[in-house]
């Protein structure tokens, strides 16, 4: 269908899995509408969202599944990420059984879904550290109110509410090849990194010129392709390519 | 053509009028009781023994309804009995649902443990006997001014409750406003009801707090006029059946199908969920029951702090509850949200075989909201129940629980793991919408979006994403009235009216746009005709397919030859 522009334009599918409350849909809302909503509702099921992503070489559109992240949910997972070609697994750096519940994801990611996958790993919820400070966030002026509350119970005490060390969860991540980030959905820092990441390292060999819409159906049978070549996560190139920002 | 309450058929009102004041609905006994004496006696009776304290100038009304102990069973028993339950709860300044430290250190708490419950509450009923007698005539006395009132006296009066609902200001002379607008409101805690009191311990006692303004034909158009008395009609006709001695369910249901007025819908709703007994003589005692076997669940499974609790279960509680309607200030103030989460929590641990399922949360706002507005004035969306006495919270929450509790009974397996009744659910919606539309049912095939994309979270949450809290509780008294199957059955045949209202529209989106149009459809604007109108579409597709169900259990594929052979 019809590209925007010089540029040759791909669907990506995109899939969210976390734990509840770690900021997966406030991620892509940060993402898609550049907004902030303190308490949103959970979501059930999964959402869908839309965004395109500039890189210099091709426009990437991301397809966006925005699942549940009540344990109850988990069985509708794999109907979203079956097809996917890009994962983002939320944890939040102040909750400690987040990350567990991250890497649980991951494996099944590794174990389930499409051999190739781009999976990032993303802790949440940066403004609710010390390290909040101080980020020149590609986001024009946006100010962040340090170590507001997030409608969670972890705030008590201002200042540093975190529970994972950036070398923790970064080490975690380049054993298991994943992309790696700390993010605030609330002031927007590092968001639009992740996704720039991710569509940087899709292997353009992946990519369908606009497939078909939604490309992840699938009759909510039982997980089909699935147990091949687990861990080949391609992410080869991460560092050096997330210069280009992705469109608004 | 179905419009919402001419649906079903409805017997006259005016013959029930005279059965109803054969019928007293108070104690037998208190019936002997003249009338005429009944203001004196008020004068003298509990009612004023409990004034001084629950006088107007004390903003917060803890220990109102706690008198001194040795005056207990007297007063105690004359205000409502399962005051003494609340005894553990020795808020001091703020009224709040009892939390489980209080309970140990109040002094009277030992004596009302559960196990001593039974005796103590035999005890004290036996004794104040003659209390209660008093109590009940003050409350039948306006049953029987309402009938003796009549329709059509009531239509022609303008704020005829301010009669009525005197003797329910239990305050004296001081109730004599009566009606919507008292005097004496103002001076209490914002926003309370005067006549509170005889609400928490009877439902049945809203009938009689019905604010009716004034008609004036200089104010009035003729359509104004019109509407408000066919408002009138309307609540006597629901009142008529109401104050039956023994409420008829099918009548109620019929009357209710299409809609409730707001006064009547709390005592309504827990008659049609089977809460509240039909048998008005069974009411207060099975109240009192209920009651305080919520909030001594409540009390044991927090008596032990938060270790002693469900991390699991709590923690996703306490993380929903603050994203829970966040756009209506009602459920942004502590209380309500203090309130929510003990509900949620001792439902989940009491059905282990689901625990606490995200949707839940939205589930219990309709009760919460609508039990709640019972005892205010003004809008319940607004207000902030932190000013209310913790009996009020703790009559609410208990209610609240039990409705929330036989909803969820009808619809069990929506939450269970793999939720197979959403799964069951989806999957008939999308073979029903094959049958009554299937343009559109191709047409998502062709651009590959599924039921479960979208639906899924129509079942999870009963559509309450899609519509205001207002419209779903006018939705509710329609499922409700459709009995046991109304959240689960009919609840099919609302979505698939309400997926087939879009068709023109989503037939010419692709996929992308499709998904993006369901989750945020437009019903901002819905209003109650809008939501009466999907009703009795639903109830339409209902009638057409609800018999022929086979089909809908089989793959979409084979319907139409299933269709041929029968």
């Amino acid at each position: 269908m019809a590209e925007g522009g010089p540029k040759p334009s791909s669907s990506v599918k995109l899939v969210l899995l976390g734990e509840a409350a770690v900021g997966k849909s406030s991620l892509v809302l940060r993402f898609v509408n550049d907004d902030f909503q303190e308490n949103r509702e959970p979501t059930i099921g999964a959402a869908f969202l839309t965004q395109k992503c500039n890189l210099p070489s091709r426009t990437i559109k991301f397809e966006i599944w925005d699942t549940a992240g009540q344990e109850r949910f988990a069985s509708l997972a794999p109907m979203y990420y079956r097809n996917a070609q890009s994962a983002l697994v939320v944890y939040d750096l102040t909750k400690a059984s987040s990350l567990a519940k991250a890497k649980h994801w991951v494996a099944e990611l590794q174990r389930q879904a499409s051999p190739g996958i781009v999976i990032a790993l993303v802790g949440n919820k940066l403004d609710l550290t010390n390290q909040s400070t101080g980020l020149e966030s590609s986001m024009g002026g946006l100010s962040l109110s340090a170590a507001a509350s997030d409608g969670d119970e972890e705030e008590e005490e201002e200042g540093d509410a975190r529970q994972i060390t950036t070398a923790e969860a970064k080490s975690y991540a380049d054993e298991e090849g994943l992309l790696f980030f700390e993010t605030s959905a609330k002031t927007g820092h590092n968001v639009q990194e992740v996704f720039t990441a991710i569509a940087n390292a899709i292997p353009e060999s992946t990519l369908k010129t606009r497939g078909g819409p939604g490309s992840g159906r699938t009759g909510g049978g039982a997980a089909g392709d699935t147990f091949g070549g687990s861990g080949g996560v391609n992410l080869s190139a991460v560092g050096e390519t997330n210069k280009d920002g992705c469109a608004c | 053509m179905w419009g919402g309450g001419s649906k079903k058929p409805q017997s006259g009102p005016a013959q029930e009028m005279v059965q109803v004041g054969t019928n007293p609905i108070a104690n037998p006994k208190t019936t002997t009781l003249d009338k005429d004496t009944n203001t004196d006696r008020s004068e003298s009776s509990f009612w004023r023994s409990r004034s001084p304290q629950s006088n107007v100038s004390t903003p917060h009304r803890d220990g109102a309804y706690r008198p001194p102990a040795d005056s207990q069973t007297k007063v105690v028993g004359a205000s409502y009995s399962y005051t003494d339950m609340l005894n553990f709860e020795n808020t001091p300044s703020r009224p709040r649902t009892p939390t489980h430290s209080k309970h140990k250190s109040t002094p009277s708490g030992g004596s009302h443990s559960p196990t001593t419950a039974a005796a103590s509450y035999n005890a004290f009923m036996s004794q104040t006997d003659d209390d209660w007698g008093l109590d009940l005539n003050d409350t039948s006395i306006p049953k029987e001014t309402t009938v003796t009132g009549g329709l059509g006296s009531i239509a022609s009066m303008a704020g005829v409750t301010s009669i009525e609902g005197r003797p329910l200001g239990a305050k004296g002379s001081k109730g004599a406003g009566g009606g919507y607008e008292y005097p004496l409101a103002k001076k209490r805690t914002k926003g309370l009801k005067a006549q509170f009191e005889g609400l928490v311990r009877d439902p049945g006692n809203s009938l009689h707090m019905i604010y009716h303004p004034p008609i004036n034909t200089d104010v009035h158009s003729s359509a104004e006029i019109e509407a408000m008395n066919a408002r009138i009609s309307r609540i006597n006709r629901f009142k008529t059946v109401l104050q039956s001695s023994t409420v008829d369910l099918t009548k109620l249901r019929s009357l209710a199908w299409g809609g409730i007025p707001d006064e009547l819908r709390p005592m309504a709703w827990q008659l049609l969920l089977g809460y509240l007994p039909a048998n008005s003589d069974r009411r207060v005692t099975t109240l009192e029951r209920k009651r305080k076997e919520y909030l001594d669940s409540a009390k044991q499974a927090f008596s032990r702090g938060e270790a002693g609790m469900d991390q699991t279960i709590w923690h996703q509680i306490s993380i929903d509850i603050p994203r829970t309607n966040p756009h209506i200030p009602l459920y942004g103030h502590k209380t309500t949200q203090r309130c929510l989460e003990k509900i949620l929590y001792v439902w989940a641990i009491r059905h282990p075989a689901s625990g606490y399922v995200q949707g839940i949360n939205d589930l219990v706002t309709p009760f919460w909201q609508v039990f709640l507005s019972a005892y205010i004035e003004g809008d319940v969306e607004t207000f902030d129940p932190g000013s209310l006495p913790p009996e009020v919270l703790d009559v609410v929450s208990a209610d609240c629980f039990w409705c929330l509790t036989k909803l969820l009974d009808g619809i069990q397996d929506n939450y269970i793991h793999s939720q197979p009744g959403i799964q069951r659910q989806v999957s008939q919606l999308r073979d029903l919408v094959r049958r009554i539309d299937s343009g559109l049912a191709k047409h998502l095939n062709d651009v590959q979006v599924q039921f479960i994309q979208f639906s899924f979270r129509w079942m999870n949450c009963m559509l309450m994403r899609e519509f205001s809290v207002k419209n779903v509780i006018r939705m509710w008294d329609t499922y409700m009235s459709e009995g046991n199957s109304g959240f689960s059955e009919f609840h099919l045949y609302v979505c698939a009216a309400f997926l087939v209202k879009w068709s023109a529209e989503l037939k010419k989106m692709d996929f992308q746009e499709v998904m993006m149009f369901l989750q945020s459809l437009p019903t901002k604007e819905w209003g109650e005709k809008d939501i009466g109108l999907l009703l009795s579409e639903a109830f339409m597709w209902q009638s057409l397919y609800r018999n022929s169900s086979a089909h809908l259990r089989d793959d979409g594929t084979t319907v139409h030859n299933e269709e041929l052979n029968l």
